[in-house]
């Protein structure tokens, strides 16, 4: 449980003739992870791909540019035979390709035609308002044309040069037209320079500008409707063939997979060997799998595993599968070596531990673990799934810890007993217990432990609880480095700090007179020889971790720290919508819908920080403070060859 | 006549005001280092997605100086 599976190293070897049955048959036995051949000195080549690579892959190549354009996301679907998807392939691709180009092209027209009547509307509207036939505009032989913006009205400075002129001015769009006669027109021109005149193109058609302009929108309006038309074509074209590219890209993915993998076999001219890795447990079933896809022709045998094999063995957990969601977080931080132990089967005591002593709410849990199972069911992710799990496992720790603070949505469900009097709890009746005096802050442990009134005791416990957990971190250190480097490195290593911590532990017992005063030398001494084990293990190194053991520690006491902040969120929440906008006990009314409102929203808020804050902070313990401790972590994940087939079945 | 006007100090606020600067303080201070880490973060994700959970527990680190600045707070109460 605590150890990643073991591995075999295993090597098949056979005559070429039965390369492709041994590799279908690996391909679908899903078990062994195939090492890459390098060329080398022995004569060895790679392979070539099998013969049907190229046709395949230009259809996968095909299939997936038209998932992408239409855009087909995974669906849950039945699964669909593989022969039948095989054989249906080339029609339907040639038909669903055919059918997807003639909407691609009518597409594309219309969105030409669009473009085109965007730029005429461009060049329309600045004429809109002005009343005069496009056809007026051109074809004079004596008189000038301007037509353009213009800062202000220039009628009446025109006039003081030529009294034969017509204006058109548009106040609203600065349009001006402009007709004068042809003589005049360099001074008419040099005048309008003035009046910051820019010119502009007339749209090539006839018609009043209005007029023409009402159509063209009209008919943009009914091409908009025809790409709307056509992608809804392309949309019902989607939903028809959807399952088809699914199941075809699986097919030829897989072809494509197989069909490749000489390219990672070393071969001579009539052989094959192919080399890799698999689970100690699945090496009977892999040699049955060869030798009943060959008929006993293709050979596996088992390699002994050399130093130099046990930096690069895939590494596969072996965890419960009430254990394996934390995989995730392992994932998240580094696979463990093969020689390391794998902590996942500790994680999933401590992450959720720690959560529920931060959080610790009923309220929180109740509405969590509603989400995470309501999540769980709508959403068939596989990557979302192991996360829910732990969430829910989260909660399950919440909810304990919830009772064993009594607190709900930060309400203190006991009554609570200050100096300043008893204040009653949400349920009524429900009486404190005092169970003994806390050695520390001249504080009362009760049940349910109210948090906000043992600030001292829990501070000093939460740092107690990490000093445990930093030494399960420092033992499973030693239990890695007898592995590893044998037990004279793991005693100097790992073992000294626990010299160094007995040592200290004597030295404080004696100072504080719970033992007598000979304790505090002999704590002393063996202080130092554990600082003398230290230095020999790790060096100059060693003596500067020292103070992280105090500052570790005391890291955890942000399991008190965090959830304090937690419950002053809520109770702040509840002191808003209760007391200061709603008196419980007077009447029912628009304040009360408003305090209800702020209620929810509060909560809300603080239900999203619950999962945040819990979350992150316990992870970061375990990384940080337990992780360290030990850890180290860079195995290469194994991924056998094969495939998990989603919508397709042989 | 002179007259000697005591002002006393009331000890909870003082207590509370000490609280306030050692949690507001350390707030600033994990800010500070957070920023910096967010931002490398965020960038080196950019490059390669599947360091999203090393970024985000990195960027977590520095809050131990707040948690320890609440801590002393939640003493000094």
């Amino acid at each position: 449980m605590l150890e990643p599976k073991q591995m075999s190293r295993a090597v098949i070897v056979g005559h070429k003739s039965i390369f492709e049955e041994t590799v279908d048959a690996l391909h679908k036995a899903n078990l062994f992870q195939i090492e890459d051949f390098n060329e080398d000195e022995s004569g060895l080549r790679i392979g070539r791909p099998f013969e049907n690579v190229d046709e395949v892959s230009k259809k996968l190549i095909k299939i997936r540019s038209i998932a992408s354009l239409l855009g087909v996301k995974d669906v849950v679907s039945k699964k669909q035979d593989k022969k039948s998807v095989l054989s249906a392939l080339d029609d339907t691709l040639n038909k669903l390709d055919a059918e997807l180009d003639v909407k691609a092209e009518q597409k594309s027209k219309l969105e030409a035609e669009l473009k085109e009547i965007d730029s005429l509307k461009k060049e329309l509207i600045p004429f809109a308002n002005i009343s005069l036939d496009f056809d007026l505009y051109h074809g004079y032989e004596h008189l000038s044309v301007f037509s353009g913006y213009v800062k202000e009205d220039v009628g009446a400075a025109v006039s003081r040069i030529t009294s034969s002129y017509e204006i058109f001015y548009d106040a609203k769009e600065s349009t001006m037209v402009l007709f004068v006669t042809k003589d005049k027109a360099a001074e008419v021109a040099d005048l309008l320079a003035g009046f910051a005149f820019r010119e502009l193109r007339i749209p090539n058609i006839s018609g009043m500008p209005s007029e023409s302009l009402s159509r063209i929108t009209s008919k943009e309006s009914g091409l908009l409707k025809q790409v709307e038309a056509i992608d809804a074509e392309i949309e019902s074209l989607k939903d028809k063939y959807a399952e088809f590219i699914l199941a075809s890209n699986e097919v030829l993915s897989i072809e494509a997979q197989k069909s490749e993998t000489p390219l990672k076999v070393a071969t001579s001219d009539s052989t094959f060997i192919i080399d890799g890795w698999v689970p100690e447990e699945d090496y009977a079933e892999l040699e049955r799998i060869v030798k009943a896809a060959t008929n006993g022709r293709a050979f596996v045998s088992k390699q002994e595993m050399t130093k130099k094999d046990q930096k690069i063995v895939p590494i596969e957990y072996n965890n419960s599968k009430m254990t394996a969601p934390f995989q995730e977080i392992m994932d998240l931080y580094a696979r463990p070596t093969y020689k390391e132990l794998d902590p996942t089967a500790l994680l999933f005591i401590s992450f959720p531990l720690f959560y529920g002593m931060i959080l610790g709410d009923i309220g929180y849990a109740l509405i969590l673990l509603a989400m995470a199972i309501g999540i769980k069911k709508a959403i068939s992710s596989d990557a979302i799934k192991p996360l829910m799990n732990i969430l829910i496992y989260c909660q399950i720790s919440t909810l304990i810890f919830g009772v064993l603070y009594g607190e709900f949505l930060g309400f203190p469900l006991a009554s609570l007993h200050t100096e300043h009097g008893v204040t009653e709890g949400l349920i009524k009746g429900f009486e404190t217990v005092n169970l003994l005096a806390s050695p520390v802050g001249d504080e009362m442990i009760t049940f349910p432990v109210h948090r906000t009134h043992l600030v001292m005791t829990m501070i000093i416990a939460t740092a107690l609880v990490g000093f445990i957990h930093i030494n399960i971190g420092y033992l499973l250190g030693f239990i890695n480095e007898n592995r590893k480097h044998g037990i004279s490195a793991a005693i100097f290593e790992k073992g000294s700090w626990f010299v160094i911590e007995i040592g200290l532990i004597l030295a404080i017992l004696g100072y504080a007179a719970v033992l007598p005063s000979v304790t505090t030398i002999l704590g002393v001494v063996v202080f130092l020889i554990g600082l003398v084990m230290l230095l020999k293990g790790e060096g100059i190194k060693g003596p500067i971790e020292l103070p992280s053991l105090l500052s570790n520690s005391l890291s955890y006491t942000r399991i008190i720290a965090v959830g304090l902040s937690s419950i002053y969120i809520a109770s702040t929440v509840n002191l808003i919508a209760f007391e200061m906008i709603w008196e419980p006990g007077t009447p029912i009314g628009g304040t009360t819908i408003f305090a209800i409102i702020v209620f929810l929203l509060g909560h809300g808020l603080n239900t999203a920080l619950s999962i945040i804050a819990p979350g992150l902070h316990s992870l970061r313990l375990q990384y940080v403070e337990f992780f360290g401790k030990f850890y180290e972590g860079g195995g290469r994940k194994y991924d056998p060859f094969g495939y998990i087939r989603k919508y397709t079945e042989e | 006549m002179v007259t000697e006007t005591i002002t006393a100090m009331d000890p909870s606020g003082l207590k509370a005001i000490g609280a306030g600067i050692a949690v507001g303080l350390t707030g600033l201070a994990s800010a500070l280092a957070e920023r910096d880490i967010g931002s490398a973060a965020i960038g080196a994700m950019a490059e390669n997605e599947s360091l999203f959970g090393k970024g985000l527990i990195l960027t977590v680190i520095p809050e131990t100086i707040v948690i320890f600045g609440l801590v002393v707070a939640l003493l000094i109460k």
